[in-house]
């Protein structure tokens, strides 16, 4: 049996309705359950929905075998798995933002606000710049509005939260989107079930992206 | 109680591995806790974790826990061409734990075949592997590759030494898709792009794998590769020992520091890589060295999961004992029980916790049962 580890929420919906057209299909996904495991009837699967922070995490420490999980929080946490498929939804992009008109002063260490340490760490180190990181957990938008950070790295999406807030992109850092990930021992001693798994997935993307 | 039923799994392993390594001529090599923290801040690649825990020496050097043990052994190994040395270590090494970003102690218990390492050197080190995995008692892979393939592919894809590092890098996750997308970034001629992108795919039983191999070797390096892997397989599969040998090119380590064979084994219960080790010529080289070395080292830690002894009684019987109890009485109670081999705790109330097979009351040196025992 395969134990697959989804996000709770929009991003696993989806992944879901992507290994049903694919095959694997669990009854009580599709119910309003609050169980936190859940298995199909043919006891192929085994589906744990867990934050989406979390899911590298499961699968790295051999909890869940494989998962799916956004490359936001795959770089951040820096797990040490597989990464065999770019899934190519929950698409977005990490960048830097800044309020608008604003003119970064290169004399004194950059104020970043962000919930992403790591990613900014290493992106404004390979830039030779030096900053001051401070993690929030939420509402970063705010943060160079009331003066707490020059700067903003975060995930942008449409960009309307950004220009509510009266900010702008101002350097791009990576693209974002849901990756499939496996556990290294796992694809050593369960490699035909996880094979078999990504294949029909990728026959599923490939027809979506024929269709029109 | 008789000493190899106090021994837990861990420490039965330990010795079983330690008599494995032994019987083949390897012997134990000594050495301290602490090194030069210089000899880490040299070879940082070689690492698996860039952090150290340093600590000052009476004489105001910088000194550092070992994170590894390969280092020391090639720093003080003195073999010359025409020479083998055969050395075993079970040593603590002191590492960033992945889970919590804190030192930890590790054991780690390894091989190295240090001198001239012919095609004999490498079954046998290759051999110890495979007997070091089947000793857990769980089922193993031993994943093997070898570095020319992948380096000398990359070289003669003219990667620099940047794009050489994250295309590894890529290629060590399997991420072909990013591979891809670099590749193409990077302008690398389809020729070459075209055999670098299915490096995160090689992989799978080896006679096949070596085939696919053999059809997209290109280059001196690996031609080379796929001759010496060729070689080894037919030396094993002859010895029997193939069963759990697989091979997959997307095992890389530092370019820098290994030049030829390189493998990896899983044990089924692990989440993690339990044994890793390769052949590192070039780290020889850089201590001025003449001669080879292929080694391996086995993670205790990794495998605490697998050896987990199934939780049962702290203590066979729990010998409980009054006020009005003399010493002498109670020692003569407990020795008759201890000469059964028992493991026996006497104390004047039971320990909270404690599981105990049964309990018993002393009274006046004589042992009753007592009803509804803990």
């Amino acid at each position: 049996m395969l134990n697959v580890a989804l996000p709770k929420g929009r991003l696993g919906d989806k992944v879901y309705r992507l290994f049903k057209a694919a095959g694997y299909d669990c009854a009580a996904m599709e119910q309003d359950d609050r169980r936190l495991v859940l298995t199909d009837e043919k006891g192929e699967m085994s589906y744990l929905l867990v934050k989406p922070s979390d899911v590298a995490i499961y699968v790295e420490h051999g909890a869940a075998d494989v998962g799916v999980v956004g490359k936001d929080v795959l770089l951040e946490g820096g797990s040490d798995v597989y990464e065999l498929l770019d899934l190519g939804f929950g698409k977005c992009r990490m960048a830097e933002a800044a309020p608008v008109g604003f003119r970064e002063d290169r004399q004194r260490p950059l104020r970043v606000a962000t919930k992403y340490p790591a990613i900014a760490r290493r992106f404004y180190a390979a830039q030779s710049r030096e900053i001051e990181i401070i993690k929030l957990n939420g509402s970063i938008e705010l943060a160079p509005l009331l003066g707490l950070s020059d700067v903003i790295v975060d995930i942008v999406e449409t960009g309307t939260t950004l220009r509510q807030n009266n900010l702008e992109v101002t350097r791009e850092i990576l693209p974002v989107s849901a990756r499939f990930i496996a556990n290294k021992a796992a694809m050593k001693f369960k490699e035909p079930a996880i094979s078999g798994l990504l294949s029909s997935i990728q026959a599923q993307l490939n027809q979506k992206e024929e269709r029109p | 109680m008789s000493v190899p039923d106090v021994l837990g799994p861990q420490e039965r392993l330990v010795l079983s591995l330690r008599g494995l390594y032994e019987s083949y001529g390897y012997t134990r090599f000594p050495m301290r806790r602490f090194e030069e923290y210089a000899l880490y801040l040299e070879n940082k690649s070689f690492l698996t974790s860039e952090s150290v825990l340093s600590f000052t020496n009476a004489s105001g050097q910088l000194m550092a826990l070992k994170p590894d043990v390969t280092l020391s052994i090639v720093k003080r190994a003195r073999p010359e061409r025409g020479q083998v040395e055969k050395l075993y270590y079970h040593e603590s090494v002191y590492r960033l734990s992945a889970t919590d970003h804190e030192f930890t102690e590790i054991g780690q218990l390894g091989v190295e075949l240090l001198g001239d390492v012919d095609l004999y050197g490498a079954c046998e080190v290759l051999r110890l592997a495979i007997e070091s995995l089947r000793l857990t008692g769980a089922d193993f892979v031993l994943d093997v590759s070898h570095m020319g393939f992948a380096g000398g592919l990359l070289a003669d894809a003219g990667l620099d030494g940047a794009q050489r590092e994250q295309a590894s890098r890529l290629i060590r996750q399997k991420n072909a898709h990013e591979l891809a997308r670099m590749l193409s970034q990077w302008q690398v001629p389809p020729f070459y792009a075209g055999r670098i992108s299915q490096l995160p795919t090689l992989c799978g039983d080896f006679t096949q794998t070596l085939r696919r191999a053999a059809d997209i070797a290109v280059g001196t390096d690996m031609k080379q590769a796929v001759g010496e892997l060729s070689s080894l397989y037919a030396a094993l599969d002859a010895l029997g020992l193939c069963g759990h040998v697989r091979l997959d090119f997307s095992i890389l380590n530092d370019l820098d520091y290994y030049n030829g064979l390189v493998f990896q084994g899983y044990v089924e219960g692990a989440p993690r890589v339990a044994l890793s080790g390769g052949r590192y010529d070039k780290l020889m080289r850089k201590f001025g060295k003449a001669g080879d070395g292929l080694g391996f080292a086995v993670y205790l830690d990794q495998l605490q999961r697998v050896l987990a002894r199934p939780a049962g009684d702290d203590v066979d019987v729990l010998v409980l004992y009054g006020a009005q109890d003399e010493a002498p009485g109670i020692f003569r109670a407990l020795e008759e029980l201890r000469a059964q081999g028992l493991r026996v705790l006497a104390a004047g109330t039971p320990p909270p916790g404690l599981r105990a097979g049964r309990t018993l009351r002393c009274r006046n040196g004589e042992l009753e049962e007592v009803s509804g025992a803990c």
